[in-house]
């Protein structure tokens, strides 16, 4: 405090005057003539009735406006003993892994005031700096009301040393015990599992929903090791999928959207061909898509690999059959591989391991292994082995069992035959489920033993080889229930509580602390099994990074052996003959994947990435299917296929998807919540009883449905419905070649000359310059998984409104991602010539209403009913959000003033002030502003989270909950941005580009988000502000957006 | 006010009516019980009402989502009632002032009601964007520029839907004086020939001690000619600044500068349709054919036909100019009217607007008043038509086809609509129940002339 320096207000405080000094002791400068007020004689008052008449005016107006004040009371409970770690206000973030799936994300999480609010990627985490849209969601399955509360018994409430009594006597009389447990990497839990099967004799089953099995049998045959390899997609060249959806839902979507957009930067990038049936995300992403019907997939890959080992003069797989496909397509996928020899992938999402080994004998011929697929540092992510359950249903079924536990596994739901599973658990006495939900399978078990969220769980993960990873607790337990491995070791006799309690004085975590058996556990484990981790510090390092790498695997020569000369029959056997045959495709939605958080709202509300449909699943149809069968969009079907039938399924048009082929998502057909009926409804339908068994897995594609429309119809609740450009100017794109050329490739076209009424804004803080914050967009990145959907929503607290209301296009989110259909002209019909359509003439890809009328019509006249135009789509992805306009339509018309521009180039929604009159809304040009047309929070109408104490757990403290009737919008996460301005200003420093992050750009695997400082010019943002492919949206309008989107370029 | 009569010209009221006859005739609705024909329409029209007040109650309660407005068309029917309204209210105003100031003397006998018209059609109007806001209770008075204990708030005068609440307050409280103000000799007349207590007392209070001597009468003719001339520049500038609302917008097929005069010739040409409709109405209902003649229907098509005529004049201009313009999303909003999915609500439009008007030009038509009737209606449907389509057609499909989304109405928005013209009857009704429909005062000073 000595030291502070002394600022003076004028010369005369330097100096010191007299007069100065006389006047400190005055309040006021000037005397008020409050003399002449009160030295008045007999009541004559010396000031005059016009200053009579001000007085009273004044003090009137005074009184009335001090009278209008109401303030309000708030309360506020201050802590009594401060935890150390707490600070209100303030957010803390942990390291951690996300446990709602096997792949294993390493993730941070925040936490506020003790509830953990957001999940986001941990950046030094193998997976980046990204997350997946599940990931995101997966936090509110913390705050479910669905969630037990108690462990159950016979579907009653107990406590825990009923219940541990039980089993353990059940488990000490079983001759067998069975531990069926999805994907488990975490070295300390299978220690558990090991320690818990020396006390009872057990077999451990890993099953997974959607297994990798012919990927690790393939792996086993050829290479000698059941594994699934590490892809680095970024090092590849060329990228040939064979339906495999590696951005969306294969394997590690999200390590691969980092690695493949990093091997796509304009000028050098891979190219990406794409076989397949249904429109996936990674095949509205390829340069080069082909429609495939995937029961032929086998003959694709066998006749891709003879074009590739005639050219380098090895065996050829004995074909009979011939593929023969128009404009040399294999030819010219097999010339790009050979050209980039060692620099290329090569996969499939098929689960055959014929296929499978076929794909590893291409990516042996083309040198690929040790270059781009590894397969020493390989991932644990999927383990699971079809025949292995398949198996164990056999057993358990002749009595081989005497108890099963089931962990993070729901056959009953996801086994194709749910009967045969019940069937077997009819013949085990003890049946234990550590579900945390009564699901499918906990609702047929004798005893459930409520597993901890994973946000309340200690643990660790190994999601790759040498890529380890901790989990940590970041709330202690909601409710009663208990860590699974604390579960199994508490039943062979190791659930002792800790004599000494690691965390007394911690009040957070001590509160419950059985958690805590855990944590000495896994310390002991990692100190004892661990090479580098040696003692308690260490161990709180890895702790506090999240992650612990070991080294990498030097690469090492491979053996790779295959029959393939018997493989003639093997594929002719699985390639139908008839070309007829309807294929049906299963697939998994990028949102709800494989149904295990079917529930949760957040995932259901957003939107399908390329149908965008939300809150069902549906059979997708190709055009010259529907046109045959007459089904029209709306309309519900009935399908079936080997005696399995569903009925009054939904029916959606998707362009893209191949002819003679039909698509249904798999993970529906679960108990959710919804608008509708209240509480719980079933949320779409079923599609796992349709898996065909083949060759020892489970597949996903089945040829000869029968598919025949019913009785009544059905409206699927879509954010978008006019799926084409309509020609207009929003998205701009260019091949590579004319990128190499000119780097304004496709953004070239002359700019307007713009006019503007007002002078600009100047984002000035007095007289230097403040902050200007803009974004900018890669479109050429953005993969449009919508990740940031769902990170927006949490971040700033949007409601989810359900299927109803998504219908009557009211949904809220802040962020959309606009996804565009080009109709490729393949057969070139020319309607150029018609008048009508003359000045709406598109020559190759046609976007224009008009325009797909004219090809519908030259269609009907041909009568050979293929709709090429409809299977053969190009697709864009565009993520939208409010564009802050410097020049905003919105700003102008509100009456009260409501949105503002900031000083620091925001826009900004003032909710207290708005009246909500929409005219904002209707004005601008993007349709980004939502309105509250109910009172979202606190209406049980609709039955989300926003309305119930647990759920509100979510909030985010930092923004405010909207009331009915008011507007909103993205605001840039203007709460981050206080956030870091006011971090930069405690520590007296300037702000640094990149330190604030918006929520979607957080959450972009793609890295396609870039936000920050205009007026910071070294800021990323304002270098690609003036990068050659930047373009603002709708620019002869002269908004001067904040938002800026980057040219896509195909690599064509 | 001495005229030279000419006998060539027809009466302007008809059948030699006598001073006397003028008071009795029009006195009689409010001296006499009401009939059973005002009785079943005055219950009907607070059936309506009440609708409206439940409606307005849900809207209010519930919140905008009981309506079928989206992220994109984020107004619909109710905009699309509020110009309709305030539209109809214009003719009052053009009858009542611009035709007094060119001394119009067939306007006497229909300006009463075109007045009162006026000031129920825009009640019923000032409605709409009243509770078309998400917080009404805040909303209703924070658009004025009020001193509070907020902080520092201002409105935006830059916002056309701020220029409305000033446009339309203003209207309404100009028309209102100027029909109270017409009113006030013949409430006098009525106090004077009141036999009842409570109607000497009411009509005594009311007509604020009006004495009928010449400096009365002077003022009052001054005072008139004043009003006129301020409600003048309000019958062009109140739908002026409405379609500003949309005019200075950048929506594709908003946008337009012809929108002004568009929309006084739209507001003029369904005023004139409602008036029709009414008169029609009340001079067979009332037996006031002798006042309001045929010779007034007459006139009043021939404005029908002229206004309309002037819009669809605008409604092609506009196509015009979005072809010329280039631009293309201006093109495509107006090739979206005409063929788009709203196709049929744009040619209704035309059909009502342009062409049907077109049957004018036959004298049969101008003065068969069942006739004129059916065409009236049909204006105002036309008229609510018109204002759809700009205000539904131009939203739904606007620049970025990813928010292109339909738009329909839930029963509440139908239930708000035919519930004002609950309240638009209930008032008419009790209007034509207690105060004289015809200027009793002006038309004795014209029932020997012709013109």
């Amino acid at each position: 405090m000595s030291n502070k320096t002394q600022y003076w207000k004028g010369e005369d405080e330097l100096l010191n005057t007299p007069s100065f000094q006389a006047d400190l002791k005055k309040e006021f400068s000037e005397d008020l003539p409050l003399d002449e007020v009160l030295q008045e004689n007999n009541f004559e008052l010396s000031s005059n009735r016009r200053d009579f008449l001000k007085f009273f005016g004044f003090s009137i107006t005074a009184v009335a406006l001090a009278a209008c004040n109401k303030a309000p009371i708030r309360k506020a409970i201050p802590y009594l003993v401060k935890p150390e770690d707490v600070t209100p206000g303030v957010a803390n973030y942990y390291n951690s892994t996300l446990g709602a799936s096997s792949e294993g994300y390493g993730v941070q999480i925040k936490v506020r005031e003790g509830r953990p609010i957001k999940v986001d990627g941990n950046p030094n985490s193998f997976s980046g700096r990204g997350l997946s849209a599940l990931g995101q969601a997966s936090i509110l399955s913390l705050y479910d009301t669905a969630r037990l509360e108690n462990p159950m018994k016979g579907g009653k409430a107990t406590d825990w040393a009923t219940i541990d009594g039980e089993i353990e006597k059940a488990l000490a009389a079983s001759k067998k015990v069975a531990i069926v447990s999805g994907t488990i990497h975490s070295p300390s839990a299978l220690s558990v599992i090991q320690k818990f099967a020396e006390k009872y004799s057990t077999d451990h089953i890993t099953y997974d929903a959607i297994s990798y099995s012919g990927i690790l049998k393939a792996n086993l045959d050829g290479f000698g090791k059941a594994v699934i390899p590490s892809y680095d997609f970024s090092k590849s060249k060329i990228i040939v999928s064979f339906a495999a959806d590696f951005l969306g839902t294969w394997i590690s979507p999200v390590e691969y959207t980092g690695s493949y957009t990093r091997g796509r930067v304009p000028g050098n990038m891979s190219r990406h061909y794409q076989f397949e049936s249904n429109l996936s995300l990674t095949g509205t992403n390829a340069d080069i898509r082909f429609p495939m019907k995937q029961s032929s997939e086998a003959l694709y890959i066998a006749t891709l690999y003879n074009r590739i080992a005639e050219k380098k003069g090895t065996a050829k797989i004995p074909v009979t059959r011939v593929l023969n496909l128009a404009g040399n397509v294999l030819d010219n996928v097999a010339k790009d591989l050979l050209d980039n020899e060692g620099k290329s992938i090569i996969i499939s999402g098929s689960n055959d391991p014929y296929v499978q080994q076929m794909v590893n004998g291409l990516n042996v011929l083309l040198g690929n292994y040790g270059n781009t697929i590894d397969l020493n540092n390989y991932s644990n992510q999927y383990k699971g082995l079809d025949a292995d359950f398949d198996k164990f249903i056999s057993d358990a079924t002749n009595g081989a069992y005497d108890a099963v536990i089931f962990w993070d596994a729901n056959p009953i739901y996801n086994y194709h035959k749910a009967d045969s599973v019940k069937n077997a658990l009819a013949k085990i006495k003890t049946k234990i489920s550590l579900s945390g939900f009564i699901d499918e399978t906990a609702e047929n078990v004798d005893y459930i033993c409520p597993d901890n969220h994973y946000l309340e769980s200690w643990g660790d993960a190994e999601p790759k080889k040498g890529k380890l990873q901790i989990l940590q607790p970041t709330i202690s337990p909601v409710f009663n229930t208990r860590q699974a491995e604390v579960s199994l070791l508490t039943w062979i006799g190791l659930g002792e509580k800790p004599a000494k309690d690691p965390f007394a004085g911690k009040e957070i975590m001590a509160q419950k602390f059985d958690t805590s058996i855990y944590y000495t556990y896994l310390k002991n484990f990692w100190i004892t099994n661990v090479a580098g981790v040696t003692n308690e510090a260490a161990f709180n390092k890895v702790l506090h990074d999240g992650v612990y790498n070991l080294p990498m695997i030097e690469n090492t020569p491979i053996s790779f052996t295959a029959e393939f000369s018997t493989y003639g029959p093997i594929i002719s056997k699985m390639v139908p003959e008839v070309n007829s045959a309807i294929d049906l495709i299963l697939y998994q939605k990028v949102g709800i994947r494989d149904g295990k958080f079917c529930g949760n709202p957040w995932v259901q509300e957003l939107p399908d990435p390329v149908s965008k449909v939300t809150w069902d699943n549906y059979v997708a149809l190709p055009k010259a299917l529907a046109e045959k069968k007459g089904i029209t969009e709306g309309d519900l079907v009935k399908v079936s296929l080997n005696g399995i039938t569903i009925d009054q399924f939904p029916v959606l048009i998707q362009p893209g998807q191949a002819n003679n082929t039909i698509s249904i998502a798999l993970g529906y057909g679960r108990k959710g919540k919804s608008a509708e009926k209240g509480a719980y409804e079933t949320i779409g339908k079923n599609a796992y009883p349709f898996a065909p068994f083949v060759n020892g897995t489970r597949q996903w594609v089945a040829s000869g449905v029968q598919i025949e429309k019913v009785a009544g119809n059905y409206v699927l609740a879509q954010t978008q419905t006019h799926n084409t450009i309509e020609g207009r100017d929003l998205l701009r794109e260019a091949t590579q070649t004319e990128f190499n050329k000119n780097p304004y490739a496709g953004n070239d076209m002359p700019r307007p000359h713009l006019y503007e009424l007002w002078s600009r804004h100047e984002y000035k803080r007095d007289d230097n310059p403040g902050h200007y914050w803009a974004m900018a967009i890669d479109l050429n990145a953005c993969t449009g998984c919508g990740a940031c959907v769902v990170a927006c929503s949490i971040e700033n607290n949007v409601p989810v409104v359900g299927r109803d209301e998504v219908r009557r296009r009211r949904e809220m989110h802040w962020i959309r991602i606009d996804r565009y259909f080009a109709f490729k002209n393949v057969e070139h019909v020319d309607y150029s010539n018609d008048l009508l359509l003359k000045r709406d003439y598109q020559k190759d890809f046609v976007t224009k209403e008009k325009g797909i009328e004219a090809l519908d019509r030259a269609e009907a006249k041909k009568k050979d009913g293929e709709y090429l135009y409809y299977e053969n789509v190009q697709v864009m992805h565009q993520p939208i959000m409010c564009q802050h306009c410097d020049n905003a339509p919105c700003e102008t018309v509100c009456p009260v003033l409501a949105t503002t521009h900031s000083s620091e180039g925001l826009n900004q929604m003032t909710y207290n002030r708005c009246i909500g009159t929409k005219y904002c809304a209707n004005n601008c040009p993007f349709k980004v502003r939502r309105f509250n047309w109910f009172r979202y929070n606190d209406n049980d109408k609709f039955d989300f989270f926003f309305n119930n104490d647990l759920g509100k757990m979510v909030i985010n403290p930092d923004v405010t909950v909207r009331t009915r009737g008011v507007m909103e919008k993205c605001s840039m996460c203007v709460q981050r941005i206080q956030d870091g301005k006011l971090k930069a200003k405690r520590e007296r420093r300037e702000m640094i580009d990149g330190e604030i992050e918006t929520a979607c750009q957080r959450s972009c695997p793609a890295n396609a988000i870039v936000f920050g400082d205009l007026n910071d010019t070294s800021s990323e943002v304002s270098k690609l502000y003036k990068n050659e492919r930047s373009y603002h949206l709708l620019e002869e309008l002269n908004l001067q957006q904040g938002v800026k989107y980057l040219t896509k370029i195909r690599n064509i | 006010m001495s005229h030279n009569i000419t006998t060539i010209r027809p009466r302007l009221v008809t059948k030699d009516k006598s001073l006397a006859d003028v008071s009795n005739e029009i006195c009689r609705p409010i001296e006499n019980k009401p009939s059973t024909t005002w009785k079943i329409g005055f219950t009907l029209a607070v059936i309506f009402f009440g609708l409206l007040a439940f409606t307005l109650a849900l809207t209010t309660l519930v919140g905008i989502g009981t309506w079928g407005l989206n992220k994109s068309v984020q107004w619909g029917w109710d905009i699309t009632n509020f110009v309709w309204w305030i539209g109809i209210g214009h003719a009052g105003t053009l009858i009542s002032a611009i035709l007094l100031l060119f001394r119009q003397k067939w306007r006497m006998s229909i300006n009463r009601s075109a007045e009162a018209m006026t000031i129920f059609a825009v009640l019923c109007a000032a409605l709409f964007p009243l509770f078309h806001m998400g917080r009404v209770w805040v909303g209703a008075y924070w658009v004025f520029p009020l001193p509070n204990a907020f902080g520092s708030l201002w409105v935006n005068f830059n916002s056309p839907l701020l220029w409305d609440v000033f446009a339309v307050s203003t209207y309404f409280s100009v028309s209102l004086v100027f029909w109270y103000l017409g009113l006030i000799p013949d409430i006098a007349t009525i106090r004077d020939r009141a036999t009842t207590k409570g109607r000497k007392f009411w009509y005594n209070f009311f007509s604020m001690g009006w004495t009928g001597s010449t400096r009365t009468w002077n003022r009052y003719e001054v005072v008139s000619l004043i009003l006129a001339g301020i409600s003048t520049p309000l019958v062009l500038s109140v739908h002026t600044i409405v379609s500003f609302d949309f005019a200075t917008s950048v929506v594709p097929g908003w946008h337009t500068t012809i929108f002004p005069p568009y929309f006084v010739a739209g507001a003029i040409f369904s005023g004139f349709g409602m008036v029709c409709t009414l008169l029609i109405i009340a001079r067979k209902v009332l037996n006031y054919e002798d006042y309001i003649t045929i010779g007034h229907l007459e006139a009043m098509a021939k404005v029908l036909m002229l206004t309309g005529t002037l819009v669809g004049l605008a409604y092609i201009t506009e196509f015009f100019v979005a072809a010329y313009s280039g631009v293309e999303y201006e093109q495509y909003a107006f090739l979206n009217r005409a063929t788009g999915p709203y196709w049929w609500a744009y040619w209704s439009m035309m059909t009502c607007n342009l062409v049907a008007p077109q049957f004018f030009w036959m004298k049969w038509a101008r003065t068969t008043p069942w006739f004129i009737f059916f065409l009236s209606i049909v204006v105002n449907v036309g008229m609510w038509f018109e204002r759809f389509v700009i205000i539904v057609t131009s939203l739904h499909r606007e620049y970025l086809p990813s928010g292109w989304a339909l738009y329909s109405p839930t029963w509440v928005e139908i239930g708000i609509y035919l519930g004002t013209f609950g309240m638009f009857f209930t008032f008419f009704f009790l209007f034509a129940k207690f105060l004289p429909v015809i200027n009793m005062a002006e038309i004795k000073t014209i029932l020997k002339d012709s013109e």
